[in-house]
């Protein structure tokens, strides 16, 4: 940090009267401290120091040396009295350059900006106060720049909220309908699209088997109604097994399921079956229960008789006529 | 946590990938007894093949390198009494739930719905979910080919 900040003026000058050995970031420090600032003329002089200026010196690298922290600008008031104005300048000119006092870890960058900020007059002020004989402060603020807090607790705070905005972003092209400016609405679509893919998962897995017991559970409250007899031969064995299929679904959606599956019978949607009834076998009359919804699918029985296969609502094997029933 | 974001990694393997694990993990269900005999109930069934079918997708997709899948992997093996060992690996996003507790964004409803939510920060949660969707799509995908191809007979 510290040779970045100093290395594009510490070159420029030659290093004179500093000839402490100790700590080289005080030297390069206060070599940059002497050259870029503006000093008033009766402080330093670059080639030939006055004793006053060098012993200055050494006491301010002295003092440096206590706290990387704190520069304590007492021995200069102790050396030039009367020049308490040149004193200000002094630190007008410091905080021009806006060389910090302590060196935060973000601001360093921005730091090395000359450009005279609105808190000079503040911070001229506070360091004044704290050169003057009072305790010096630990912490001095320096604005780094404008519109930008110094602070690291909001830095890390505001990296974190770009952060965050970074990843909905992300998500919103994941998202389908991710159109929401809004922050809260695009949380609750994510949620719904996470928890839609996480039933589908579900209701697949039911699939592969046959005998969607909780999904049948849901909608068994309107399965298994009233039913009526639309055509057919084998009526009453017909009306048999459905009264037997409806009582069951009552009581246990699974045990219904394995009792039509152990008969070979499958249940599909009403439309589906006139619509399958009609057009492919019209002398059959095919047992189907009805059901409210379309996520029921039986793995398909080996029978002789012609499997149609249905998109998006499930695959059926017709087997047996009997009647239709409504729910 | 000053330094600019590299960027975020949600690459999702390819579709087979996914089904050649999810398959195996079928496989291995099927050699199971208790799975084929008629006394083991539907509700079983399906609660199995569903496990299955995220333990599949969790190996395949994450392994061990993303946190949902570790969650859920950790969590199957624990019904198993199985024990799983992973490698910490430490990251400064990872696990700073701490600091920020005072967080205006409130994503307690995502944190309940991903596996091991919980214990992340907001970012990381983000970032896993991206990663969670497009997994969770592409199993979807995968098990939907394998309806659609073993039942048109």
């Amino acid at each position: 940090m510290n040779s970045s900040l100093l290395t594009p003026s510490s070159s420029s000058s030659s290093p004179h009267h500093l000839q402490s050995p100790a700590t080289f970031d005080h030297d390069d420090f206060l070599q940059n401290f002497f050259s870029s600032a503006p000093w008033p003329s009766s402080v330093l002089e670059d080639d030939a120091p006055p004793p006053t200026s060098e012993t200055a010196v050494t006491s301010f690298h002295h003092h440096d040396v206590d706290s990387r922290n704190q520069i304590t600008m007492i021995p200069l008031s102790h050396h030039n009295p009367n020049d308490a104005v040149d004193v200000n300048a002094l630190y007008s000119g410091f905080s021009a350059g806006s060389l910090p006092f302590h060196f935060p870890q973000g601001s360093g960058g921005g730091v090395m900006k000359q450009s005279h900020t609105p808190t000079q007059s503040q911070a001229t002020a506070s360091t004044t106060t704290g050169g003057t004989g009072a305790t010096p402060q630990t912490k001095p603020k320096v604005r780094a720049r404008r519109g930008q807090a110094t602070d690291p607790h909001s830095i890390a705070e505001r990296l974190r909220r770009e952060r965050i905005a970074e990843r909905m972003k992300s998500l919103q092209e994941l998202v389908p309908n991710g159109n929401k400016t809004d922050k809260a609405s695009m949380l609750d679509e994510i949620i719904d699209y996470v928890k839609f893919l996480q039933l589908q998962v579900k209701v697949l897995s039911m699939s592969r088997l046959g005998g969607a017991a909780s999904v049948s559970s849901q909608i068994s409250e309107d399965a298994g109604g009233s039913q009526e007899n639309t055509s057919g031969e084998n009526q009453t064995a017909a009306k048999m097994t459905e009264h037997q299929v409806a009582k069951l679904m009552e009581e246990d959606m699974g045990s219904a399921m394995q009792y039509l599956q152990g008969k070979g019978l499958c249940l599909m949607p009403i439309s589906l079956a006139t619509t399958i009834s009609t057009a492919t076998c019209p002398s059959r009359n095919p047992l189907v229960s009805a059901v409210k919804e379309a996520g029921v699918l039986l793995s398909p029985n080996t029978a002789t008789t012609p499997a149609v296969d249905v998109k998006g609502a499930s695959v059926i094997t017709v087997k047996d006529a009997s009647s239709v029933s409504t729910p | 946590m000053a330094s600019a974001d590299k960027p975020i990694n949600t690459d999702v393997p390819e579709k087979d990938v996914f089904a050649l694990h999810f398959l195996q993990s079928l496989s291995n269900l099927r050699r199971q007894n208790a799975f084929n005999s008629p006394d083991d109930t539907t509700n079983n069934r399906v609660k199995k093949i569903k496990k299955a079918a995220y333990v599949s997708m969790a190996r395949a997709a994450g392994g061990t390198n993303r946190l949902w899948s570790r969650a859920l992997l950790r969590r199957a093996a624990k019904e198993n009494n199985k024990v799983v060992i992973f490698s910490r690996r430490k990251k400064r996003v990872t696990w700073l739930r701490r600091s920020n507790r005072r967080d205006p964004v409130d994503a307690e409803r995502l944190r309940n719905l991903l596996p091991g939510g919980g214990a992340m920060e907001t970012s990381k949660l983000m970032e896993e979910t991206a990663h969670y969707i497009k997994c969770l799509s592409m199993q979807v995908k995968v098990m939907q080919c394998l309806v659609d191809g073993l039942s048109a007979k």
